[in-house]
């Protein structure tokens, strides 16, 4: 990893780095311990499930048994061992799974002719951020009220940060997931290494720098 | 000006995008008179003439930047004051 905390970071801690890469694993920003972590290293199996008209509280139904979740048609991520669902509209549900390589083929035998199912996978980068200062950084660019006291662990928004389209949830105290359009990894990165600077940011991914 | 979308709750009006009447009914071409100019005169009122009213309006709202459906808005066109948002999808009023 680069250690780039060195030399002037928070002056442009992008400094040298292409626009349209995506920048390299290593620290950022202030020195000493990070206040935001950045991972794009687990690359979990995702499929979308929408709802035929009418079916919703179906769906919801078959989801709850054949996945084991607490689930409901809200925006809500219902996460149980490896398996999470997020709810982003009525009827619509983003599943997400450690272990299902054959996400999207499960949910349609789940599903059967109530749903349309798509897979995801290739669609979505996933970021894992955690630290105490995650917050102060969503809220340079969110425009949703995502502080811990009324964003509470397990609720989710599909929204727009920094004009980049996202759905993210709380996991935990400090740790929130965000799902962004591949295609729009640099330019996310890009945003969280800008804003999370000022509270030093550790960045974890594949980082060869090399990929558009 | 922020809109209360059923689904996600209350979010910036950046998120969305505005269409306009939400009370317009298209007209029936298969009705009795489809061969009346009547028929034209409604159409013709219906694609082109709006009223632009001082105070509550009723008007399509896109959530494209969120749950991406339709949402039916009350607003008061005076003071922008939001008295009630609903779902496309569900049929009824919005207040």
């Amino acid at each position: 990893m680069a250690d780039r905390s060195s030399h002037d970071p928070l002056h442009d801690p992008l400094a040298g780095i292409a626009f349209d890469r995506v920048p390299p694993a290593g620290a950022y920003g202030a020195a000493g311990e990070p206040g935001v972590g950045v991972s794009t290293a687990e690359e979990p199996f995702i499929a979308l499930a929408v709802a035929r008209q009418g079916h919703a509280a179906s769906v919801v139904e078959r989801l709850r048994r054949a996945l084991g979740v607490e689930l409901a048609d809200r925006p809500h991520a219902a996460i149980e061992g490896g398996t999470t669902v997020v709810g982003t509209a009525p009827g619509r549900f983003l599943v997400l799974s450690r272990s299902e390589p054959d996400l999207a083929g499960t949910l349609r035998a789940v599903l059967g002719t109530e749903a349309a199912v798509t897979e995801q996978g290739d669609g979505y980068v996933t970021f894992d951020l955690s630290g105490p200062r995650v917050p102060d950084l969503l809220a340079k660019g969110a425009l949703v009220d995502l502080d811990p006291l009324v964003f509470r662990v397990g609720d989710a928004a599909t929204t727009v940060i920094a004009h980049i389209g996202v759905t993210l949830w709380r996991t935990g105290e400090t740790s929130y997931r965000l799902l962004v359009a591949r295609s729009l990894e640099a330019a996310f990165t890009r945003f969280l290494i800008a804003s999370g600077a000022e509270y030093g940011l550790r960045l974890e991914n594949q980082g060869s720098g090399g990929r558009g | 000006m922020r809109i209360p979308c059923p689904y996600c709750g209350e979010r910036d009006a950046h998120e969305f995008s505005y269409l306009g009447d939400a009370t317009l009914v298209r007209p029936d071409p298969a009705a009795v008179d489809a061969q009346d100019s009547a028929l034209a005169d409604r159409f013709h009122d219906y694609v082109y003439l709006r009223d632009n009213p001082a105070g509550a309006h009723r008007e399509w709202w896109y959530h494209a930047n969120g749950c991406r459906q339709w949402v039916r808005v009350t607003r008061d066109t005076r003071n922008h004051a939001i008295a009630g948002a609903s779902l496309a999808r569900e049929p009824g009023d919005a207040a």
